[in-house]
This record gives C-alpha cells, structure tokens and sequence, in this order.
C-alpha cells in the first residue's frame, strides 16, 4: 500500500517540496541576509531586513494602497456581483445572452484590458473616449491614469468588467441550490420580493457571500497586472506584490534580502486571514 | 418591472461590450482616425491590411509569443491535471499510515497564493538556470495544491460500488483509477481543465519574471512590454491585442458549459 | 504490470516536458548573445543586426529589448542566463557584484582617442567596465513659430521657463511635453543642476543634501501644478511625436530625435539647455553614453572581449554609421566627432556646443539604481502628489546616504 500510495501521490509531493515549500524556506533564509545583486547571500543581518521592511515608508504605503483598493473592490464587486445575479437569475428570455456576456470578460486578461483601459478608455489626451465624453459637455481633458485620485476610477472600473461575470457566476449558481418551496411559502403568506430577498435568498446565499468574500479579498492582495501595466513604475498606487517586483526584479533592485522579507510577511498576513476566515467559514 | 429589468441588463451589457469594440475599431482603423479630435464610432473603411503589417513587422514576435503561450497552457493543464489527480485519489482512497501528514502539507499549501511567494521561485528557478525556459514557465505552475485538493474531495464523493465492481474484476488502484474513476470523472476534469487553461493563457506575473528573452515571451508579456514602452503604433498594439484573446474566445464559445462548472467548483469548494 | 508501464508513461511525459525545455531559442551554443536596448529610430536594429552577421569569427545573436531593459538585463545577469555581451551604463554596484569584466586590454591604445569624461562614466576603482558606444545628450526644443505668435522668449533662467510654459499653454496645445510622469525622470537631475546641487558629490557624498534642492524639485511641481505638462501622450518623451503633432509648445527630448523633428517642421524649431535656477546654478544638458560590456558569468568571456573590441574599437566605420545615420548621436571618439558633417549645422551644432559647455553627467557610476529609485519616488510625490519638498528630499537623501555607505565604507 506505501508503493501505491506513493506511485499516486509522489511526483506531486515531490514537486511541491521542490517547487513551494524549498522556495518558502530558502526566502526566510535570505530574509536574514544582505542578500543585494546575488542569491547566495554571505552577510547575516538578523532582523534589520523585517525592521526596514516594517518601519520604511513604501512597504507599509503599498499595504495602505491594498487597503484602499479593498475598499473599493470588495464592496463593488460582491454588490454588483449579486445584482447582476439577481437579474439574470429572474429573466427567462435572453438569459443565456446576458450571462455569457457579462461573463465574457473573465476571456480577456488583465493585460489587454489595462491596453484598453489606459490607450482607449481613460486616455489622457482629447481623443480618449472618457476625454471625449467629457468634451461633450465642454470639460477639460484629464489625465486619468497619472494623476491621483483619477487612476483608482480607471483602476476599480478595470477590475469590475473583469471579474463581476465571474463572481456572477458563483452567485447565480448558489441561487439555484436555493430550494424552490422557500419561495412558494413566503409568497403564499404574501412576502413583497423584497421581502423575500432579504428573508430567504441572503441567509440561504451565506456560504457562498463568504466565499465570494474571501476570494475578493484575495484576489485583490494579489492585485499587480492592472498596476504594474496601467500606471507603470512610478511610486503611486503600488500595492504589495508591485512593491515587492521593483524591490526584487526591477531596475532599482535586485534586493533579494528585502524582498525575501517582504514575501515572508505578506505570507504571514495572508495565513493569518485565511486562518480566521477558516474558522468563520466552518462555524 | 420586467421592461426595467431589461433595460438595466441591456445598458450594462453596453458597457460591458464596450471594451471589445473598441479593440476592433483601433486595431481595424487607420493610426489617424484613432488619434484624429474627433470621435468617430466607426472606422470610415476597414482596414484589412493592418493584420498585414501586424504579422509582417519583425519587431512584433506575436506568432511566436502565441505560440509560446499554448504550448505552456496545454503542457501546464495536461500535467496540472494529470499529477493534481492522481494525487487527489492517493489521498482519498489508498489507506497509508502518514496520508493524513501528507494531506496536511497539502492543505498547508493553500493557505499562501502562489502569486505571494513569486520572488522566492524566482530564487529558486534562477538557480535551476531556468529564467528564460519554458521548463521555468510550466514546471514550477504544475504542483497546485488546491487543485489536488478539489481532486481529492471530489474523489471522496466518487460511488465506491463502481470501484468495488473494478476490483473484484481483478484491477488495482492503478488499474481501477484509469479505466474506472477517470473515465467516469470526464465532466470534472474538463472544468478545471479549461479553467486552468484559460488562468495559464492570462496569466501574467510569473511570465514576466521568467521569460526575459523575447524567444520565451509568451503573448501577455509581449503585450505588456509594447504597452508599457509604448514603441507601438495604436492600431498595431490593439490588433495584437484583439489576435491574443481570440483563442480563448474560442474556448469560452465552445466549453462555456465546462467553465462555467470549473468557475463553480473553483470558486466554491476553495 | 499494466501499472509500471502507465508510470513509465507519465513520467516519460515529464522528461519529455523538461526536455523540450531547453530548445527556446537560447541556444546555438558555438556563438554570442549581444543584448541591446529598443533604439526608437527606424534602422538601428538592421544596422546592429548587420554589424553582428560581418563578424567572422563567431555567429553573434543579437536580441532586442523593448520595454523595461535595465531591469530585465539585471535580472538575467544575476540568474547567470544573461548576454555574452550587452549595452549598460557603468554602475558601482554591478562591479562590486562582479557582474562585469574589465575591459582596458580591450580599448588599449585606442584610448586616447575617446573623450575622457565619458570614459570617466564607465570606471570604477581605476578600471574601465564599457566600452562607450554613442554619446546621448538631452535638451530642451521650443517651436520658433509658437513662441513668436505667444510672445514669449526663450527662457534662460528655471522662472522664465516656468512662466513661457504657463503662457504657451492655450487652446488645446500644451506649454511643455517632459514625460508621461510631468517630467520626473528627465527633469529631476537638471532641476538638481539648475541650482548648483548634484546627485552625488565628487567625494561619493550625497549632492543634494541642502535646502536649495527642495526649491529646486519645487519649481518641477510649479510646471505640473499650473497645468501646463501634457499628460498621458501616446509615445512618451524620448519620441518626438508630441512635439511634431503640435501637441506642444516646447517638449524635452534628445538630440537624436533631431533628424525627425527636422523632416517634420523645418526650421521652425529650436533648443536650449535646461536653464538655470540660481546664480549658483548653471544651465545643464543631461549626457550619458551606453558602454559595450562582457557578462563576468559568460562561458565565453574571451570571445565576448574580442567582439567587444572588434566592433566598438577596431570598425570605426560602424561606429561612424551607428552614431550618425538614424538619429543622431555624438560619436565618443575625437577622431569621428570631428568628421561628423551631421553635427556641424543647425540644432546638431547647438547641442554639440551645449555638450563642451553645460554636459552633466546623467548616470555617474557611483549614483546607482536603487539610490536613483529613492531620488526619483521622492521627487515624484512631490511633483505629482503635492508632497512636501523638504521632508520627502530629507528620506532620499538618508536612503542615498545608507546606499553610499554600504558601497564605498
């Protein structure tokens, strides 16, 4: 039973040592070292790495730039998300055609959308379609995606046609694990719809509003193809994971030290969530 | 109520059909139109010729980049998919003294995003002598554990009588989990399939870091790298981009039913 | 049985999958990989492309790198999968990585014919690390005709420029083009100048560590601050394309863009230095030169050194076409500069004589990335953010100081 165990389960295990838990632990290794332009790292720095890491301004600004986008995001998208849902959910005709259209985007990467975003849509100059609008009703252009606050609109707008038809997706099909006969009662005692919605449909649609929450959440700590694309390299509107590439990979830096420090803590921080969020999840 | 209802689903539609026409109209127009004061809804005449000059300008390596993003999609979701599940089922259904300790290294695993922990790869791939190789875009993407983990679960729920008939037929676990549980799982594997195809196709961080070489760009990071150093012309840049996405079109149209099963099955079990 | 062949099966799928591996066109394993940066003039790639087929010796396999080149050139530097040989600007850091090979045996006698600052910008402790191939110099170019229709004089001093861009600025066409980031990255070493200051002194110290600097990076934050920057152009400031479109008034770019402003407007133009601020200041032309280098974890170092010498040394012809045929460079070799027809009239000849007057260096050795990084963020949180100048120039300075320290004791 041990051979078939692992003629089914070692080439995975081994992988994942070799590929996640190696690359865990060689990081927290750098993470005590001066560990500048090289891998191999000869200066033990104890803790001085987390100390700037945790004290320095851009790091702890890239977590605040997370925390904003989060505001944002999260609401947005769980509202619109379950909006959309609803509607879909509640027409016959056509249904299929809208949710494969607010679905089609989760086709598109966030590549080409940050393209779009920054080249078509919020182009600075007047022949953006935004600059167009605006010059319907005689503003001035703006520069959207380099002056605050106008990127986090083109940034959170970005994000929602991306990932609204997904989250769509999960709310819909938790409405439909929704037993009907809930619905046939309250209407036989004469609940308005919205009655219903706020009676019925939410609680029955907990597991998956927690879901989709922390899948949110996620999602958006891990937020860096839009930001790294649309608003380049500039200091502003840095979340972590970009933070950490210009620290790491990026022209100013090849600090594998520093970095290192920075994953570890961003891990951290992200267990730590997932480990309350556990606990929420399964009570 | 009704009418409201679709009005409101027809004006998000709008906007959220916007973005695809504008890439067709810059990327089918003339650079001028597309710069011109005036806003035009439509180019004046189609212009053909711009895939011409796309797939004829040597700086532009897109083909190659195409190429390069499916052959990693393909070589990750096939081998995604064939280690996450046999993984899945050692640890659903063959009795082993420290299966549970390995159940928990896994399960461990899913507490960190990948994406988190992309500069320690990085270390670890550089070292390999992988950094421009698509032995460092593929290989280090295979080993989810969150995947082998909706395997495993959902093993746990696969009807034991089908397997109990294949052994009594004389096959093992090997034999058992190919021409049994396999065969007879074909909706599952097809959902988280095309969802890890279509996450491989997008994704775009680990790319970055890893193919340096323009040989080993895959389609995301060409883009990128146009759209950032802006050395394109608008409706060279947006026909590109138009040309990326069209596979996957293609996939949405064709499997949509198995995706929206693998956006289900990812979404909510994680 | 059926089971060892299926695992035979799989894990040959996975030998497979490594194997194929190493076939992504990094290979032809006999020759030298030469990286260069996107040069945006058309015609600069063929020509490199054609230098590197008349070599004879090796095959050289030249690659072009669009996008964010000093960051994907260190990254394949340090993972040992780099360039044999490669275009960068010196810095102190990659020598004390030991990323760079030195190449004085490779200039050798020749090196007295190059102009000694620039071969100043690529050494470090006494040796040299490139070979410099193009001399590029920045400036300031205003339209002749807008400025006459506005009233407005070319500026001299840091206010009046301030002040010309402010008025220029007027019925859709903006007063200056420095860059999607309001200048920056190009203006912030000038603004620096323009009062005196430098990014680091003589001595390795940090160069603007005095109040002066905050008013200095102030005035770039005046320019964004009345709306006269265009923001968000399509190609950014080292292409001519704002300034020809007629987008803008004045834009700041290089002398290499000289032919295509030329083919686009005629005479109609003309170019300044950065202006001064104070009198303690100077006007200023940001100049730098990328060297020709060897990759110290190349397998072939000694072939790498020999086409390094062979192109940037011994073919003076293709130094003379890589400088003057696109766009316009000013070749760093006395003997070619001096022949160079191109740079004798015109604009070409004002930035020659801005180069022998007012050239600063815009990438010393010893100002490396990362201080650069903490100049530039500080910089840009005040220009685009309203930060204030002192507190957030105090950060980079103690940031740049740390850097210093940890570089040269």
């Amino acid at each position: 039973m041990t051979r078939t165990f692992w003629l089914f389960v070692g080439p995975f295990f081994l992988g994942l040592l070799v590929f996640v838990y190696v690359p865990i632990g060689w990081s927290v290794l750098l993470s005590f070292f001066d560990a500048r332009n090289t891998v191999t790292p000869t200066t033990f720095m104890g803790f001085d790495n987390y100390a700037d890491m945790l004290t320095d301004g851009p790091f702890l600004e890239s977590l605040g730039t997370f925390s904003v986008f989060a505001a944002f995001v999260v609401p947005l998208t769980f509202v619109l998300a379950l909006a959309l849902a609803l509607l879909v959910n509640g027409i016959r005709f056509m249904q299929a055609f809208f949710r494969s259209v607010f679905f089609l985007p989760f086709a598109c990467s966030y590549v080409v959308a940050s393209l779009v975003w920054k080249l078509s849509l919020f182009n600075g100059v007047r022949y953006g379609l935004a600059n167009t609008v605006l010059g319907w009703f005689g503003a001035d252009p703006i520069a959207w995606t380099v002056t605050p606050p106008w990127y986090w609109l083109v940034l959170v707008t970005l994000r929602l046609w991306l990932q609204l038809g997904f989250y769509m997706i999960l709310f819909i099909a938790g409405l439909q694990r929704i037993p009907h006969h809930l619905y046939e009662a309250a209407w036989i005692d004469g609940a308005r719809p919205w009655q219903a919605l706020r009676h019925i449909t939410l609680p029955q649609l907990r597991t998956t509003s927690v879901a989709v929450l922390l899948l949110l959440l996620i999602a958006a700590y891990q937020a860096f193809d839009e930001f790294y694309n649309v608003l380049g390299s500039g200091p502003f509107g840095r979340p972590p994971l970009v933070y950490l590439y210009y620290t790491s990979l990026g022209s100013g830096g090849q600090d594998f030290g520093h970095g290192s420090a920075g994953a570890v803590i961003l891990s951290l921080l992200i267990a730590g969530v997932t480990l309350v969020q556990g606990r929420v999840f399964t009570r | 109520m009704k009418a409201l209802r679709y009005t409101a689903l027809t004006v998000v539609a709008f906007f959220f059909l916007l973005p695809f026409y504008l890439v067709l109209r810059n990327g089918l127009a003339l650079e001028s139109e597309i710069t011109a004061a005036d806003w035009t809804w439509w180019p004046s005449e189609i212009h053909w010729e711009n895939f011409a000059e796309l797939f004829n300008d040597p700086a532009v390596p897109l083909l190659r980049s195409m190429l390069n993003s499916l052959v990693v999609a393909v070589l990750q979701t096939v081998g995604q998919l064939l280690l996450c599940s046999l993984a899945g089922y050692g640890l659903a259904r063959i009795p082993y003294r420290f299966s549970n300790v390995v159940l928990y290294l896994v399960v461990a695993t899913l507490m960190i995003p990948a994406a988190v922990t992309f500069v320690p790869s990085f270390v670890v791939v550089s070292t390999l002598g992988w950094i421009s190789d698509l032995r460092g875009l593929v290989i280090p993407g295979l080993f989810s554990g969150f995947t082998a983990f909706l395997f495993r679960q959902y093993f746990l729920t696969f009807p034991r009588e089908l397997e109990e008939a294949a052994r009594i037929d004389g096959l093992g676990h090997w034999g058992t989990f190919w021409r049994i549980v396999v065969p007879n799982s074909r909706g599952f594997f097809a959902a988280l399939g095309v969802i890890s195809f279509v996450t491989s196709w997008n994704q775009f961080l680990w790319p970055l870091v890893i193919a340096q070489d323009q040989d080993s760009w895959t389609v995301q990071v060409a883009l990128s790298t146009f759209l950032t150093a802006q050395s394109l012309n608008l409706h060279e840049l947006f026909l590109a981009a138009a040309v990326s996405i069209t596979p996957l079109v293609v996939v949405f149209v064709a499997l949509q039913r198995f995706l929206v099963r693998g956006v289900t099955e990812t979404g909510i079990k994680g | 049985m059926i089971s060892r062949r299926r695992l035979l099966t799989a894990t040959g799928a996975l030998a497979l999958l490594s194997a194929c591996g190493s076939n992504t066109g990094r290979g032809s394993s006999e020759g030298l990989r030469q990286w260069y940066h996107a040069y945006g003039e058309p015609g600069v790639q063929q020509a490199v492309e054609r230098y590197a087929q008349a070599y004879g010796k090796v095959p050289v396999d030249v690659q072009w790198n669009p996008g964010d080149y000093d960051s994907k050139l260190a990254t394949a530097l340090l993972s040992g999968t780099g360039p044999d040989v490669f275009e960068a600007t010196t810095q102190v850091s990659a020598v004390r990585a030991g990323q760079l090979v030195p190449l004085d045996d490779v200039i050798a006698s020749a090196r007295d014919d190059f102009t000694a600052s620039i071969l100043a910008g690529h050494t470090v402790d006494g040796q040299l690390y490139g070979i410099p191939q193009a001399v590029d110099m920045q400036m300031l170019f205003y339209r002749k005709s807008m400025l006459a229709a506005a009233g407005v004089s070319p500026p001299s001093t840091v206010d009046e420029l301030v002040d010309a861009a402010r008025r220029l600025t007027a019925g859709g066409v903006k007063g200056l083009f420095a860059g999607n980031d309001a200048g920056v990255k190009v203006l912030a070493g000038p603004a620096l100048w323009s009062a005196g200051l430098d990014y680091v002194t003589p001595e390795h110290q940090v160069g603007f560590d005095d109040p002066v600097a905050a008013q200095a990076i102030g005035k770039l934050r005046s320019l964004q601050e009345s709306g006269s920057l265009l923001l968000g152009a399509v190609k950014d400031w080292s292409e001519p394309d704002a300034f020809t479109q007629g987008l803008v008034a004045m834009q700041w770019t290089g002398l290499w863009t000289v032919p295509a402003v030329q083919k686009a407007l005629g005479d109609d133009f003309g170019v300044l230095p950065w202006p001064r601020l104070n009198d303690a200041g100077k006007p200023s032309v940001p100049v730098g030169a990328y060297g020709a280098m060897v990759n110290a974890k190349s397998a072939k170092v000694a072939e790498a050194k020999e086409f390094v010498r062979w192109l940037w040394v011994e073919k003076t012809e293709y130094q003379a076409d890589f400088n003057q045929s696109y766009g316009f460079h000013i070749p760093p070799r006395k003997s070619l500069a001096s022949s160079a027809d191109k740079l004798r009239t015109g604009a070409a000849a004002d930035a020659v004589k801005f180069v022998q007057d007012n050239a600063r260096s815009s990438n010393p050795p010893d100002w490396t990335s990362a201080m650069r990084t903490a100049f530039e963020d500080a910089v840009a949180r005040v220009v685009r953010d309203g930060a204030d100048a002192s507190s957030e120039l105090r950060g980079a300075v103690s940031k740049v100081r740390d850097e210093l320290k940890r570089l040269y004791g």
